[in-house]
């Protein structure tokens, strides 16, 4: 694992294009406004890191992007396609072959080992790399026959990034995904992000509430209320690996 | 004041209401029928037992040929006797002016002058008796007026003793005597044909030379009485006048029906309706793991606020508690509803004076205790783990859920196999008990199923075993007395006869052993055709010279087997006894019969060409100059019209059994509706989170269901052979305890039926996978991963 400090990336092509994005959810009697008029570019392999206070709306935005939900009003562009108003079949299709997810709880099926749990995803995947080499790419190759249940908590988030990228996402999103891990183990499995980032070009989004995380960005977000409030970019990437919290 | 811990009950109940819901309901069903059963008998029971106290239905019955009165006397002398009333009894042919084919009367006499019975009293239900002077009116029997559309002031035509008389009617009765009013040896009422009529003593007397005599008699035991030592002094007090040997109640056509009844709905209010509860009991088993799994946290959150064990351990108990008493309250409604519709099928078969549905509330308790006590029994494990976790132990989630590859994997044989059903064999074999009360509870689903249709093969089998193959005559005539071999030609050239065969039947007691039956035994032509003697496989049996050939049913009564010799006291004439070797055992279905060669049974009465009757083919063009001719054939008193006795069969027991058997098919649809949908939602719970993760990678929303119905569906198709396998020992088991001497049933089960069954529950469980289906387009994918499992 390399230890020197990166150049910030140049910034490639536009994937996302968010313009004036809102959300409302209508719960019971009120409306809560999540999104509150969102404008953002992301670029083609941007390791970018979203902060913001509980309820500030970074989730709903990375639910947004990776077609787990629509916005309320406002456009969303992938590549040159409007994602605002597409239908759950179009929706289903753009995270089955453009978008990688990573939860804080990795979800991983119990019933199948590491290498079938990738599988599962490859086997309807355009283009997949095979299971083997997304494992050995987070590091995982002797623990391919282990089911969950056999794997420590930073393992079974590693096969849950390996899950993710093994269908070669154009976008990896991973929301607090250190989240139920201590600092070693969260800091192993962001290594394997930032590998994944850097030798695949993916664009990664990682929402985190820890601050320290955003050295390892190429540009960080600030979310509040709603509304990005700020945007700076890092003139240089501190490795995974020298972070401390 | 509803406490904290009660509401919370409501509300976990209110959230999972479908599911409530369908436990209760199959537990309802099995309760249902459990109460419509118990309250059936209880109906019978006490009606007739109110009947028989009420109109005196007497202890023991006996014929003869003719006794003076003045034996009635010496009767009354037994020790153990209380009451005698002698009578005339007899079998007339009446003509009905809208009915082609001549009807049966059997006519008895009521006390001289006026005077009341003294037993077997008859109800008058419209009308009066007759007038002590009156030598032509008469009370006609209810289900045969109602038939035929008589009313007091309508008259009939009666053959009395070979004379057309006019017979006037001055009222309509019923009588305990004949709850169930068939011709003799028929084991189905042909309300249309056949009647009781009672007239005057003398009227009656006189016609047949019995005047100052009787040819029938009923005995009241005092209470505390046996009827043995009364029965043998009786025959041997009445032997001499020609009497076949007195018998007890039990013995009687119409109590025995009654008893037959009975004995078939006792065998239906258990088995049954055990079947449904076990299901329920798995089901809730199910659920309740399922709720317990689901709220490890909150009972350790209970525990660490300072609720007991015990405190939590009922309240989940409360669970199950809410469940039996909701199926109970239902299955009580649906139980009395059904009941009190289907009391009205026993008017087909049964005449009492009201027969007014009583519900057996007993059942009720009965029903709550046994499906409680099976469900908490299911359920008591799963509290118990529940409750003894330390809360601190309850309170971390539960770990990854441990799994290893299966069985079949590790066998090799899934090599080739999709991650998804690696994932269904895998989830199978992890929670083996759940799959098993999973295919368990569907294999009983199936196997109610099979009952039903089994019954109504049966049925068919039934009816093309006995009227198309042995019973291939259109008609049998019976004569009133022994009749020469004139008698049988006179037959012969009735108008529209292609074929005739002569019957000589007598009355006999057959004996082996200590065991006996009274019995006709039929002398046939050998060669006979057209009431044909058939074995097991539907094989003719030719009747051997010498020897007898019988109902298995009697030989298995009596415990004799081919071979055997039987001892054969012949109850009329001069009254030979013999004995009498079994040369074959004939398959059938209603009564017990014994035959021999006629000529064989005429050489052991030592008597000619004689005949009581003949069994006829007729050309059907000609029916009516038949019957027409029939009809004035003085002697010829019993008529039984093949035709007539098919749609008596479908009018009455068709008709109750196809009831019987559409409702089995709707409760036990039902059932495996409600185990498939409870399962799918249990599965839908368990695996939420699984499914959304599938969602969220790119899974088509098919393509998640494939994975849940997958391994429901692997259930499936182990419960299904399973359940036909259950479903036909269930059935065969049921069947053969409706067996008695009187009515069988052959157990024939279609392959029909088996793949009916299937198909039901194939789609019930489609129904089930649809409506879950549904439910997992709703999961909200981004709210399950973000939680903690």
């Amino acid at each position: 694992m390399t230890t020197t400090v990166h150049q910030s990336h140049t910034p490639g092509k536009v994937v996302f294009e968010a313009h004036g994005v809102r959300k409302v959810y209508h719960t019971g009697e009120v409306d809560v406004v999540a999104l509150h008029g969102v404008d953002i570019e992301l670029h083609a392999g941007e390791l970018i890191c979203l902060l913001g206070a509980s309820g500030s709306g970074k989730s709903t935005l990375l639910n947004i992007l990776g077609g787990l939900d629509v916005p309320t009003s406002g456009n969303l562009i992938y590549k040159g396609w409007p994602l605002n108003g597409a239908d759950e079949g179009t929706l289903t299709l753009f995270r089955r072959n453009c978008v990688g997810f990573v939860f804080q709880f990795y979800n991983l099926i119990p019933s199948l080992t590491a290498r079938e749990n990738i599988a599962l995803i490859t086997s309807i995947s355009r283009n997949p790399m095979s299971p083997e080499e997304a494992l050995e790419m987070v590091g995982l190759s002797a623990r391919m026959d282990h089911f969950p249940s056999q794997l420590s908590g930073g393992e079974q988030q590693r096969v849950a990034i390996a899950r993710a990228i093994a269908k070669r996402p154009e976008v990896l999103l991973c929301d607090e995904p250190t989240g139920a891990l201590d600092v070693t183990t969260g800091i192993t499995v962001l290594e394997a992000v930032e590998r994944i980032n850097r030798e695949l070009g993916t664009l990664t989004v990682i929402i985190t509430h820890n601050a320290v995380m955003a050295e390892m960005a190429d540009r960080v977000l600030h979310l509040s209320d709603g509304k990005i409030i700020s945007s700076h970019r890092n003139e240089v990437r501190l490795p995974a690996s020298q972070l401390k919290w | 004041m509803i406490s904290p811990l009660d509401r919370k009950l409501l509300r976990d109940l209110g959230k999972m209401k479908g599911q409530v819901f369908a436990v209760s309901l199959v537990m309802a069903c099995g309760l249902a029928m459990m109460i419509m059963t118990r309250s059936l008998i209880r109906t019978l029971d006490t009606t007739r037992e109110s009947y028989y106290q009420q109109y005196a239905m007497a202890d023991i019955f006996a014929s003869l040929k003719r006794a003076p009165l003045s034996v009635a006397e010496q009767l009354l002398t037994l020790p153990g006797v209380a009451t005698v009333e002698t009578r005339v009894a007899v079998d007339v042919t009446l003509d009905l002016p809208g009915l082609a084919e001549p009807a049966t009367g059997h006519i008895i006499s009521l006390p001289e002058d006026g005077k009341p019975q003294k037993l077997n009293r008859v109800s008058l239900r419209t009308g009066r008796f007759p007038n002590p002077d009156e030598r032509r009116e008469v009370v006609l029997g209810e289900s045969f007026a109602n038939a035929n559309g008589l009313q007091p002031g309508d008259s009939l035509v009666a053959v009395i003793n070979g004379r057309r008389e006019t017979l006037k009617i001055c009222g309509i009765g019923l009588s305990p005597e004949f709850v169930f009013e068939a011709r003799a040896g028929e084991t189905l009422p042909d309300h249309k044909r056949f009647s009781v009529i009672w007239m005057n003593y003398r009227a009656l007397a006189v016609a047949y030379n019995l005047d100052g005599a009787f040819n029938d008699v009923c005995i009241d035991l005092a209470p505390g009485a046996l009827a043995g030592p009364v029965i043998e002094e009786m025959d041997r007090i009445l032997t001499p006048y020609g009497a076949g040997g007195a018998f007890i109640r039990a013995e009687q056509a119409s109590a025995q029906r009654l008893d037959d009844e009975l004995r078939v709905l006792r065998s239906l209010s258990f088995a049954y309706p055990l079947v449904f509860l076990s299901v329920a009991a798995f089901m809730v088993n199910a659920v309740l793991s399922r709720i317990v799994r689901l709220q490890r946290e909150q009972i350790a959150q209970m525990k660490a606020l300072g609720y007991s064990s015990r405190q939590v351990g009922v309240h989940y108990l409360k669970f199950v508690l809410i469940i039996g008493i909701l199926g109970t309250l239902m299955g009580g409604i649906g139980g009395r509803l059904l009941g009190a519709s289907l009391v009205d099928l026993y008017t087909l078969f049964f005449r009492f004076p009201s027969l007014v549905f009583v519900m057996d509330y007993s059942a009720l308790g009965v029903a709550l205790l046994i499906s409680l006590g099976a469900s908490v029994v299911g359920v008591l494990t799963v509290v118990w783990q529940a409750v003894k976790l330390p809360p601190a132990e309850a309170m971390r989630p539960e770990p990854p859920a441990d799994f290893k590859p299966s069985l079949l994997e590790r066998a090799g044989l899934t090599r080739f196999s999709s991650p998804t059903f690696r994932m269904a064999l895998r989830n199978i074999e992890r929670r083996p008990w759940q799959a098993v009360f999973t295919s368990a509870g569907l294999a009983l689903a199936t196997g109610l199923m099979v009952l039903p249709g089994a019954m109504s093969d049966s049925i068919d089998y039934l009816l093309t075993f006995q009227w198309n193959r042995q019973q291939r005559q259109d008609v049998a005539v019976f004569l009133t007395e022994p009749g020469s071999a004139g008698g049988f030609q006179d037959l012969q050239h009735l108008p529209g006869v292609i074929r005739a065969e002569p019957i000589r039947s007598v009355q006999a007691r057959l004996k082996f052993g200590h065991r006996q039956r009274k019995l006709a035994v039929t002398g046939m032509a050998p060669g006979a055709n057209l009431n044909r003697l058939l074995d097991q496989d539907g094989q003719v049996i030719a009747l051997p010279a010498e020897g007898l050939v019988m109902s298995e049913m009697l030989a298995q009564v009596i415990g004799a087997r081919i071979g055997d010799e039987v001892e054969v006291e012949v109850l009329e004439g001069r009254r030979p006894v013999l004995r009498v070797p079994i040369r074959g055992l004939v398959t059938d279905y209603a009564g017990v019969a014994a035959y021999m060669d006629i000529s064989a049974l005429r050489r052991l009465m030592k008597e000619g060409d004689t005949i009581n009757g003949a069994y006829l083919a007729l050309d059907h063009t000609r029916w009516d100059d038949f019957m027409r001719e029939l009809k004035d054939t003085p002697r010829a008193a019993v008529v039984m019209v093949k035709r007539d006795q098919l749609a008596a069969f479908r009018e009455t027991t068709g008709k109750s059994i196809g009831i019987i058997r559409k409702l089995y098919l709707v409760l036990a649809t039902i059932v495996a509706f409600g185990v498939v949908y409870n399962s799918a939602r249990i599965a839908l719970s368990e695996r939420g989170r699984e499914l959304a993760t599938l969602r969220v990678v790119g899974f088509r929303l098919a393509e998640v269901r494939g994975v849940l119905v997958g391994e429901l569906a692997i259930l499936v198709l182990i419960a299904l052979p399973f359940g036909l396998l259950f479903g036909r020992g269930l059935a065969l088991f049921i069947m053969s305890s409706f067996s008695t001497e009187t009515v069988r049933l052959p157990i024939v089960i279609q392959s029909s039926t088996y793949s009916i069954a299937i198909l039901v529950v194939l789609t019930a469980s489609a129904l089930s996978f649809a409506l879950v289906s549904r439910m997992i387009g709703k999961l909200d994918m981004v709210g399950v991963l973000k939680a903690r499992d």
